[in-house]
Order: structure tokens, then C-alpha cells, then sequence
């Protein structure tokens, strides 16, 4: 059992470094390989995880792969919310030295 | 062992004979203090090490006894931390020529040691005082413009924050008529103002919104070697003493699940790459906050840990993108790509520590968060895990994913600088060591928390749990990222809380240098003239001046003594 789930983690740990490397522009010669190797290992975690007693704290986690939709969704969530703020929060990188009247 | 050496001392001492070698034997001299004061501390384990406190280096001051010395088993984690990490933090910027920037360092270092063995309230304060302080000076050894200003704004929060601390201290004093450092809870009645303002007091060093905003101000203006000691001491002792003086205290569970979300958006909208760092840093500070305020033998272990790990894995972090700087002078994600090509190990070094700050298993921050979160499941808190699992995705993404890639993958930036030179690597590797050794065996973290540890990280529902929330949220900046949805990174800053502050500061500034500059100008012109015609002086321009500053001053105690005379009349009358 142990080993199993090492080798799971290994694959995770692996399937991060593909996709750091594949998104990399320019793109690298072997991007679809690699890709569809990534999008592999997302299904493997997400079959897995059909097959596991999952502990029931909280009733939703009685939804099959509550992890996954939880964790693809929170970050689409924040890049949009990030979005929204993006209209509001920046300011030029010398904001504050002109409101101090110190650059012209 | 009946001696007792206080290791925050070794290192004050150390720095002061820092300036009298030169070259290869500073290099070989600036390793001594921090091993010394490492097996210092290790000793203290085998030694005395046990359920009954042990204190020592006791001192009497004003008809109170103060605690150097307060070993027990919370303070004995802090100290090992604090002294493990100083040791590859000094060899990562053993390459550094400024003597003073070493001795600021240092000394940061020993009064974080300090606070952390201090027995009683007012030796805490000293130190805390004086660790501001040192820290301000690692911040100016940036040496730029926006290093200076950004000490000065630094230095103003925790003057204040020091000054609430002291006003509570005192009150506390005054109210219990004891000075130990122990649970301070919170009072009711008379006792509930001085527990708050030592809490305030705490909480600003902590980091938490909206009292946060000297951090990602001033730690990324730092040197790249000062904003790696910066990102440990401060944050983790003000985590130290909350533990200490408030633990299950219910606020702090709220107000550190605030704290793990609201920086994230910060961090995703950030483009210096060290200001991410600094976001993502208040947001794991987060975390230890809420296992503080969860008050439970689980919880608490669980903060106290995950400040262990956090130090160890945000230092890496901070350690990788300082090479970065050191070799192109810039961490703007705009400017940077593409490194991992010339820079392997640096880049080697950041994915492992960008994975273990997102607690995947088999690294550091795994073993230690889930037991935070574990926490609020047990103590029943849907709505703090939903929070905690939003920020653990949250951290992914911009700590996990966003600062390895954009520094070293994205898009290519054509620079081509290569790793660091030797005492870097080191320094980085052995960070990088304990981030892997604690992630593959956390039992002999878990032997030194203060609670016994009834806890195994590694179940087939908890691995899968994170790899699927982890990887899916890869998926989701992946698909964002190639459809080009995502945000492109803009050279622009964010404003964040301080901005009410520092715009009335910044008027504030242009009351003083216009308007009152221009009376004290006219004065000068109209008064002084009028004084030098009556007095037998005056022939030389400076002696106008500096009668005419007398005069002004006269005439304004005059005013003043006048408006306070008739106030006290119209009062009393």
C-alpha cells in the first residue's frame, strides 16, 4: 500500500515537471507527447480516487472526485478573481514617488 | 549539564568580530557563531530537556527577576529552527563583502533566539525591540532609494506595533503584578485592554491583514542574501509567541483563514517575483495561525511544525529567486523565462521548494499543514476547511506554479545567466535537503513537537485528496494559460492596505515642505530682518539666520504658553 501510494506521488511530482516544461514557450519539439502523457496522469489520480474508502467529515465529500472539481475550479476561480481586482488594484510602478511629487 | 549558554548571545557576540577579518578567513570566521549556536541548542535537548521548564540566566531589574532562559519543549522547536536555518543562510551569502550587512543579519538572527527563550515579558520586549530594529538594517543594506523609504515605512509599523505591545506589557504588569511569559488568553473586565494590545502587538510582527503591508513592502527591497533572513525571523517568532500567549484562542482561527486567502489574490496579481514570495509567505503564516486558534494537542502541533517546514521551504524559495536577481539583476516575472536551461540546480532547488510549499507528498509542507487541516476537520469547521483548502489550491498556483514557471520556464526571456557561484548552491542544497528529509521522514519532527504526535500523514485518502486538488488545479492554469485567458503579468504595483497611510503621509510630507517651509521662509525674511536691525549682531548672514531662529522660536513658545493660558481660563472659568 505504502509503495503504491509513493509511486503515486512520484507520478503527481512527475506530471508537474512535464507540464511546467510542455507550457514553456517556445513550445519544445515533443509538447503533444508530453501533454497527453500529463493528461494521463490527471485521469490515473481521478480513477484512483473512485477507489478509495474516503473518509465522510463533510457531506460533499461523498461526491466522487470532490478534490478534483474543488481544486480546478478554486483556481479558475481566483485567476478570475484576480481579473476583476486587476481593474482596481495596479497602479504604474512609480505611483507612489508621483503622488510624492518627487519624479516629473 | 548545569551551564546554560544562551544562544541568541553567541550570535550578538559573534557579529561583533566580524569586522576584524578579511577575505577567505571572514568567510571561514562568519561559519563559527551560527554552528556554535546550533550545537548550543542541540545540546540543550540532550541535556536538559524535559517536561519541567528549565530556566536559567535569570536577572534582577527593577525588583523583578527577568528569564534569559526558558527551555521547554515550544521554545526548544524554535530555537533549533531559528539556529538550523541560520547556518545555510550564512553560507548562502558568504560571498557578501559588507561586513555590516553580516553583522545586521546576525544580530536579526540572535534576538529572534532571544525572544524565543525569553522567559518573561520584559526581556520578550527587548529583544523584540531591538529585532525590529536589526531588521530594519538588513532591509536598508539594499542600499537603494526604495530600500531606504521602504525601511523607514517598515520601521514606522513596528514602532507602532512595538509601542501597543509595550502599553500592554505594562497594563499587564500592572494588573497581574507578574512579568512571566505564559498563556495570556484573554481577559475580561480590566484585564481585556492589555491582552488586546498585546495581541495587536503580536499580530502586526504575525503579518495578518490589514496590518501586513510592511511586509511585501519591504522584504523584497532587501538584498537578495537580507530578504532570505527576513522572510524567517520575524513572521515565525510573532508565530512563536501567539502560541504561546494565545493558543485556542477562537478569533485567531478566523483571522488566520483571512489571512491564508486574502494574499493569494495579491500573489496572483503580483509581477516581482519576490513580492509573490512575500504574499504567499503571509498566507502559510496563515495557516500556523488558525492550528494556533484551533487550541487543539493536534492543531498546535500542526502550526508549530508547519512553521518548522515553512521556514525551511520558504528560505529555499526565497534562496532561488535571490540566485535569479544575483545573475540577471531583476525578479520581474515580465523580464524573466526560460532559465532552467542555464540555471538547472537553481531552478532544481525552486521545484522543490515550490512543491513542498504546496504540501506535495513527499515534501515538507505535507506532513505538517495537513495537520492544521485535519484540525478543522475534526473541530467540525466546514466553512474554515473550505477557506484552508481554497488557500491550499491558492498556494499552488501562484507559489507551486507561477514562480518556477514564470522564472525559469514561460516564455523565454533570451537571458542566459548561469547558476550561482558555490557557497549559494550549498546553501540551497542543504535547505532543499531537509525540505525532502522532513517530507520522506517526519518522525523525527514529530518527536520534538510539544504534543505527542498521534497523526500519519501518509493515508491513501489524504495523498490522493492533495495529488487530485494539486493536479487539477495545474490543469486549470494550464488550459487558461495555452487558450491565453490567462492574465498576462504587467509591470505595474498593487495597492494594497497601507495606501490611505502612505498617501496621508505623502501629504503630509507636502504640508511640511510647502506651506510651512513657506511661513518659516517668510518669517525668516520679515522677523529675522527686524532682529538683526535691533540687535548690535547681525553682520554675518548665518548670525541673521540664527538669531531670526531664535526669535521665531521665542515668539512660538510665547504663542504657545498664551493659547494653553487662555484654554485653561476658559475651562476653569
Amino acid at each position: 500500500m505504502e509503495l503504491i501510494l509513493v509511486l503515486l506521488s512520484l507520478v503527481g511530482f512527475i506530471g508537474y515537471i512535464i507540464l511546467n516544461y510542455a507550457t514553456k514557450e517556445p513550445s519544445p519539439p515533443q509538447r503533444d507527447m508530453l501533454l497527453a502523457v500529463y493528461g494521463f496522469i490527471l485521469i490515473i489520480m481521478v480513477v484512483v480516487g473512485l477507489f478509495i474508502q474516503w473518509p465522510i467529515e463533510f457531506s460533499w465529500q461523498d461526491v466522487s472526485a470532490f478534490y478534483a472539481i474543488y481544486g480546478f475550479s478554486a483556481c479558475i476561480f481566483l485567476i478570475y478573481a484576480a481579473k476583476v481586482l486587476r481593474i482596481l488594484l495596479p497602479r504604474d510602478e512609480d505611483y507612489y514617488e508621483k503622488k510624492g511629487g518627487r519624479v516629473e | 549539564m548545569t551551564e546554560w549558554m544562551h544562544p541568541g548571545l553567541i550570535l550578538i557576540i559573534g557579529a561583533l568580530f566580524v569586522p576584524l577579518f578579511k577575505g577567505r578567513w571572514k568567510q571561514a570566521y562568519l561559519i563559527l557563531p551560527p554552528v556554535a549556536a546550533l550545537i548550543d541548542v542541540v545540546l540543550m535537548y540532550t541535556g536538559i530537556f524535559g517536561d519541567i521548564p528549565f530556566s536559567a540566566w535569570r536577572l534582577p531589574f527593577l525588583g523583578y527577576e527577568l528569564v534569559f532562559g526558558r527551555v521547554d519543549k515550544l521554545s526548544f522547536l524554535f530555537g533549533l529552527i531559528f539556529s538550523l536555518a541560520t547556518v545555510p543562510l550564512i553560507i548562502y551569502s558568504l560571498h557578501v563583502k559588507s561586513s555590516s550587512e553580516h553583522m545586521s543579519q546576525l544580530v536579526y538572527a540572535g534576538c529572534a533566539l532571544g525572544v524565543v527563550f525569553a522567559g518573561d515579558l520584559i526581556t520578550l520586549y527587548f529583544f523584540w525591540e531591538i529585532m525590529s530594529i536589526a531588521s530594519m538594517l538588513v532591509i536598508w543594506h539594499g542600499g537603494t532609494e526604495k530600500a531606504h523609504s521602504a525601511g523607514l515605512r517598515y520601521i514606522i509599523w513596528h514602532i507602532a506595533g512595538g509601542i501597543t505591545l509595550l502599553a500592554g506589557i505594562v497594563m499587564y504588569i500592572a494588573n497581574t503584578g507578574s512579568i512571566a511569559f505564559d498563556a495570556i488568553g484573554w481577559g475580561s473586565g480590566s484585564a481585556l485592554l492589555p491582552s488586546l494590545l498585546i495581541f495587536i502587538g503580536f499580530i502586526l510582527n504575525a503579518g495578518v491583514p490589514p496590518l501586513h503591508a510592511w511586509l511585501p513592502d519591504a522584504y523584497p527591497e532587501a538584498t537578495v542574501t537580507g530578504s532570505v533572513f527576513l522572510s524567517i525571523f520575524t513572521t515565525k517568532s510573532a508565530v512563536y509567541v501567539l502560541a504561546r500567549g494565545f493558543a485556542g484562542f477562537g478569533p485567531l482561527v478566523w483571522l488566520g483563514a483571512i489571512m491564508t486567502v486574502y494574499p493569494i489574490f495579491y500573489a496572483v496579481l503580483e509581477n516581482d517575483l519576490r513580492k509573490v514570495l512575500s504574499y504567499s509567505l503571509i498566507n502559510q503564516v496563515g495557516f500556523m495561525l488558525c492550528g494556533i486558534g484551533i487550541g487543539t494537542a493536534l492543531s498546535l502541533n500542526g502550526a508549530v511544525s508547519h512553521a518548522f517546514a515553512h521556514i525551511i521551504y520558504k528560505g529555499l524559495l526565497f534562496m532561488s529567486i535571490g540566485s535569479v536577481l544575483y545573475r540577471t539583476g531583476t525578479a520581474k516575472a515580465t523580464d524573466l523565462g526560460g532559465l532552467y536551461k542555464t540555471m538547472p540546480l537553481t531552478c532544481a532547488f525552486c521545484l522543490v521548494g515550490a512543491v513542498s510549499i504546496s504540501a506535495f507528498p513527499m515534501f515538507s509542507g505535507f506532513v505538517t499543514k495537513s495537520m492544521v487541516i485535519q484540525a478543522s476537520v475534526i473541530g467540525e469547521m466546514a466553512l474554515i476547511y473550505v477557506l484552508l483548502q481554497l488557500a491550499s489550491a491558492g498556494v499552488f498556483h501562484h507559489a507551486g506554479i507561477k514562480v518556477p514557471f514564470f522564472a525559469f520556464f514561460g516564455h523565454d526571456s533570451g537571458l542566459r545567466p548561469k547558476d550561482p557561484q558555490l557557497n549559494m548552491i550549498l546553501g540551497m542544497g542543504i535547505m532543499a535537503f531537509f525540505c525532502i528529509f522532513i517530507g520522506l521522514y517526519p518522525q523525527p519532527l514529530y518527536q520534538i513537537l510539544p504534543y505527542p504526535v498521534n497523526f500519519d500523514p501518509f493515508t491513501a485518502s489524504h495523498v490522493v485528496e492533495v495529488l487530485q486538488l494539486l493536479l487539477l488545479a495545474s490543469f486549470a492554469f494550464f488550459l487558461l494559460i495555452t487558450s491565453g485567458l490567462y492574465p498576462p503579468e504587467q509591470k505595474k504595483i498593487n495597492l494594497d492596505t497601507d495606501w490611505p497611510l502612505r498617501i496621508a503621509a505623502l501629504k503630509f510630507r507636502w504640508f511640511i515642505e510647502g506651506p510651512l517651509v513657506g511661513f518659516a521662509t517668510w518669517m525668516n525674511d520679515h522677523v529675522t530682518r527686524i532682529a538683526a536691525d535691533l540687535s548690535a549682531y547681525g553682520e554675518e548672514r548665518e548670525e541673521r539666520v540664527f538669531i531670526g531662529a531664535s526669535v521665531m522660536l521665542a515668539l512660538l513658545f510665547l504663542a504657545m504658553y498664551l493659547i494653553v493660558e487662555l484654554f485653561y481660563r476658559w475651562i476653569f472659568s
